[in-house]
């Protein structure tokens, strides 16, 4: 197997395993319990893609698709930060209105 | 001064990111750089800067070292069958010798990326860090461990 | 020749990348509460994402291109640990309780 042969072939194994990953993180998704549970598989699906779109760069040899492997990392970085300022003020508020509200929790 | 020192590595890097190393590219991401530095507001810069840079570095590599042993070692007790045994999850305090808020920051990640290990938060007044561990069997015996390891080549490092 | 063997390294690159992120997932479903995920997916997802990085940088074979692949790990690996301790003390500071098999919290403690 010569190289260019060798790298496609594990373009499209890694294509394979990262669907499997893919669907995986879905199922956490759906399933939560809690909202940092899910907030945590989103971060995880996004890691996914990247990984995704740096594998299809490889397969088709088309470089702009780095660029948007990076954008998409600190966009999914932004996104985790302002999701755990989210937690943190929506538990605030719900503990405001129902002091109660921790021992409920789910 | 050391502000636009700060402001041109932050320039160097936008031309890294962008590919093009042209005058132009490099103006405008030396007034990003500016922007970004103005956003902040806060004085980032130190006198020391580029010893700063030399040290960042060969603790950059350190990072990259533990990140990839303590990524294989979860791995692994994630395939292991067994799996409910092996875990005793539990959060400890941490007692920090550490003062400064760039140490203990320093500090904070790199436990994240020894195995089995993840800082939490800080105690409001900087005395503790509370750090969740995949398994605790002997809650002294990791205290010790971080303080003699990593704690001790940041202190290293600094003084 | 060089091809070759850069082809081969970034394959090989390719395809721990692409394992690592599917242990990841396996992790984050089988690890039973929301510190232990953390865990998983912090570490093993980014070197998983990180691993794709290297391999698109080795077969680039042109400066910019492997500078900027070589950027994003950087970026990668940086940002991994703190959203991974932002999401934690969020989910500490609202009170989200963990599993029944965590015994010692120090941090419930202290509150």
């Amino acid at each position: 197997m010569s190289g260019s042969e060798f790298l496609q072939w594990a373009a499209m194994v890694s294509l394979g395993l990262l669907t499997v990953a893919f669907f995986l993180t879905i199922f956490r998704i759906l399933r939560g319990p809690t909202l940092p549970d899910r907030v945590l598989a989103l971060d995880m699906l996004v890691s996914i893609g990247i990984a995704y779109i740096a594998v299809v760069a490889i397969k088709t040899n088309f470089s702009l698709y780095l660029d948007v492997a990076i954008a998409l990392g600190l966009v999914g970085f932004l996104a985790t930060v302002a999701f755990a300022r989210y937690i943190l003020q929506r538990d605030r508020n719900r503990m405001d209105d129902n002091p109660n509200a921790k021992e409920i929790q789910k | 001064m050391n502000r636009a020192a700060l402001a041109t590595v932050l320039a160097l890097i936008w031309a890294a990111i962008t590919g093009n190393f042209s005058v132009p590219n490099l103006i405008f991401g030396g007034a990003i750089s500016l922007l970004a530095l103005w956003l902040v507001r806060k004085d980032v810069s130190s006198p020391h800067y580029f010893r700063k840079a030399r040290l960042a570095g060969s603790l950059a590599l350190l990072f990259f070292y533990e990140l990839s042993l303590s990524a294989s070692r979860v791995a692994l007790l994630v395939l292991s069958p067994n799996l409910k045994d092996k875990l005793k999850p539990g959060i400890i305090a941490f007692p920090l010798t550490v003062k400064s808020d760039v140490q203990i920051t320093l500090l904070a990640n790199l436990i994240t990326l020894t195995p089995g290990t993840l800082s939490v938060d800080v105690s409001e007044d900087k005395k503790k860090l509370y750090v969740h561990a995949l398994s605790v069997p002997d809650k002294q015996a990791l205290i010790d461990d971080i303080a003699k390891g990593f704690e001790a080549k940041i202190i290293e490092v600094f003084e | 020749m060089i091809y070759e063997i850069a082809a081969y390294i970034a394959g090989i690159f390719l395809l721990m990348g692409a394992l690592f992120s599917l242990i990841a997932a396996i992790g984050i479903v089988r690890l039973p509460d929301l510190y232990t995920r953390m865990h998983s997916a912090s570490k093993v997802g980014t070197m998983g994402a990180g691993l794709s990085f290297l391999a698109l940088a080795t077969v680039a074979f042109d400066g910019p291109l492997i500078l900027r692949a070589i950027v994003g790990f950087v970026f990668l690996m940086l940002t991994a640990p703190v959203s991974a301790h932002l999401l934690a003390r969020a989910a500490c500071l609202a009170g989200y309780k963990s599993d029944n098999l965590t015994e010692l919290n120090d941090f419930a403690k202290d509150q």
